[in-house]
């Protein structure tokens, strides 16, 4: 399962090195949504900032859909999926081999964002162990969970509107959390819910996420 | 004509013609007593609608219960039956009414306490993300597929939803506890009056036999609909058939 | 106390709305 899931990894991120739509489309939007969330709000006052970690975790989620579209697109193409399907490989390891690409292209996302969030809201950046322990967490659950919606919606006409509805209610936990463990990490306060509370919950969703993909992977990929 | 489960024209039989009295009644009672329980002090009239709201959010627990119980029988092998497919549809459209009944009165009845239509107090927030969760749902079902596959694809989407429903519960709980110390409770303090705890409980009696009721209903038209897809399919296929014979 | 009846009467009208529907279906079906 483990070196299936390498290869099918390994395939996804190197058809997104050769054809760079995460870089040249996603990026781009993402930080165009910072700039039109400081066009909405007034950045001469405190609201940016003190929203910072919201309008930053909003911006995430919404690149993250772009980014499972894409993932699930890559399969809906030239009979791909039927070949995925006759090859030997272990679905589970697929489902975790595509969503480690999705989690790797967030990453990278949230690191630009982060620059973004940090030059254009003029956030000090505090707690980064903590800031960085919840993104991970928050990115392993929301790149499981896309990958899963991925798949269920993949290779239907609709796929392109059903999607943001199946998955935007699913990962509104994870905003919740993300955006309160990052608050608190820069702020610096604490409060009855600490951010160990949100890490644990974060991780929660996360080993949901991962271990219905890999039991179920196979079954919707039969379907598709 | 289709005679599946009755000689008559429409869906319903002895037990759901009982159940539908049993529903009708335990409605209007629970509309009298609700109406005419006494102003509070704390809340005026709204808390007249403690004899309808507790009563929606639990049937709407329940048709999520149902939708994700039904879903589970069809994925077990050994229980596998279009049946439970279309008992979780039926359940999931019906939990969308109760689902949005439960936000319209419970932002009516926070009104006088919260002066404004909705401060994303916990529940009522939980109850809005399974409002989305249930939509979704239905819109995946409405995708055309294979019965079978829809069925698991259906399925497999009820039962993700079920898993992140305490996760919702949590983040929302202690992302409201921030700000409010708790969510709010609906529960006027000097309602605990005999009065208006009968009214809640004739309320859940009511809402849920209603919700029982239009269930079946709705369950027993998918089987229809189903029927009529393969009626169609039968029916295309023998005229292929024919075509054969005489070429 | 307007908006109380409001709610008792969303809530009938919603029930009652859909509960026609499925048996009208019900019956156009068969």
């Amino acid at each position: 399962m483990w070196r299936d899931a390498a290869l099918v990894a390994g395939k996804d991120l190197r058809i997104e090195l050769r054809s760079r739509v995460a870089l040249n489309q996603v990026a781009p939007f993402a930080v165009l949504v910072l700039v039109l969330f400081a066009f909405a709000l007034d950045p001469d006052r405190d609201v940016l900032v003190r929203a910072a970690a919201g309008l930053f975790w909003v911006a995430v989620l919404l690149s993250s859909l772009l980014a499972v579209q894409r993932s699930a697109a890559l399969e809906a193409n030239d009979g791909v999926a039927d070949s995925q399907r006759l090859s030997s490989l272990d679905p589970a390891g697929i489902f975790l081999g595509k969503a480690a690409a999705v989690a790797l292209q967030l990453a990278v996302l949230e690191v630009l964002l982060g620059v973004g969030v940090v030059v254009l809201y003029d956030v000090h950046l505090k707690g980064v162990l903590t800031l960085v322990a919840t993104a991970v967490a928050a990115t392993v659950g929301l790149a499981a969970a896309g990958t899963l919606y991925g798949v269920l919606a993949a290779g239907l006409r609709v796929r392109e509107t059903l999607l943001p509805l199946l998955l935007l209610p699913v990962v509104a936990p994870v905003l919740i959390a993300a955006t309160r463990a990052s608050e608190a990490a820069l702020t610096g306060l604490s409060l009855d819910v600490t951010p160990g509370d949100w890490l644990r919950l974060l991780a929660v969703f996360a080993v949901i996420y991962l271990a219905f993909g890999v039991v179920a992977y196979g079954a919707l990929m039969e379907d598709s | 004509m289709n005679t599946r489960n009755t000689g008559r024209r429409g869906t319903g039989t002895a037990v759901t013609m009982t159940l539908g009295i049993a529903a009708l009644a335990s409605l209007a009672a629970t509309y009298a007593v609700g109406l005419s329980l006494p102003r509070t002090y704390e809340q005026g009239d709204y808390s007249k609608l403690i004899a309808i709201h507790p009563g929606i959010a639990w049937a709407s627990y329940v048709a999520f219960g149902v939708t994700a119980l039904a879903s589970a029988l069809w994925l077990w092998p050994r229980t596998r039956s279009l049946a439970w497919d279309l008992l979780a549809g039926a359940s999931a459209e019906v939990g969308v009414l109760f689902t949005a009944l439960t936000l319209i009165t419970g932002s009516i009845w926070g009104r006088p306490t919260w002066g404004a239509w909705w401060v994303w107090d916990a529940r009522l927030t939980l109850s809005a993300l399974e409002l989305m969760l249930l939509l979704g749902y239905l819109a995946l079902r409405r995708v055309p597929a294979d019965s079978e596959v829809r069925a698991r694809r259906s399925a497999l989407a009820a039962l993700l939803a079920v898993l992140v429903v305490p996760v919702n519960h949590y983040a929302v709980q202690w992302w409201r506890t921030l700000h409010q110390g708790g969510s709010l409770s609906l529960t006027p303090k000097d309602a605990l009056d005999g009065k208006f705890i009968f009214a809640m409980v004739l309320g859940f009696l009511a809402m849920t036999l209603v919700y029982a009721w239009l269930t079946v209903h709705r369950f027993r038209v998918a089987q229809l609909e189903e029927d009529l897809v393969d009626d169609d399919l039968d029916a295309a296929l023998e005229a292929r058939r024919r075509e054969a014979v005489t070429a | 106390m307007t908006y109380v009846w409001a709610g008792y009467g969303i809530t009938l009208a919603v029930l009652a709305a859909y509960a026609g529907w499925v048996v009208h279906r019900g019956r156009s079906l068969k």
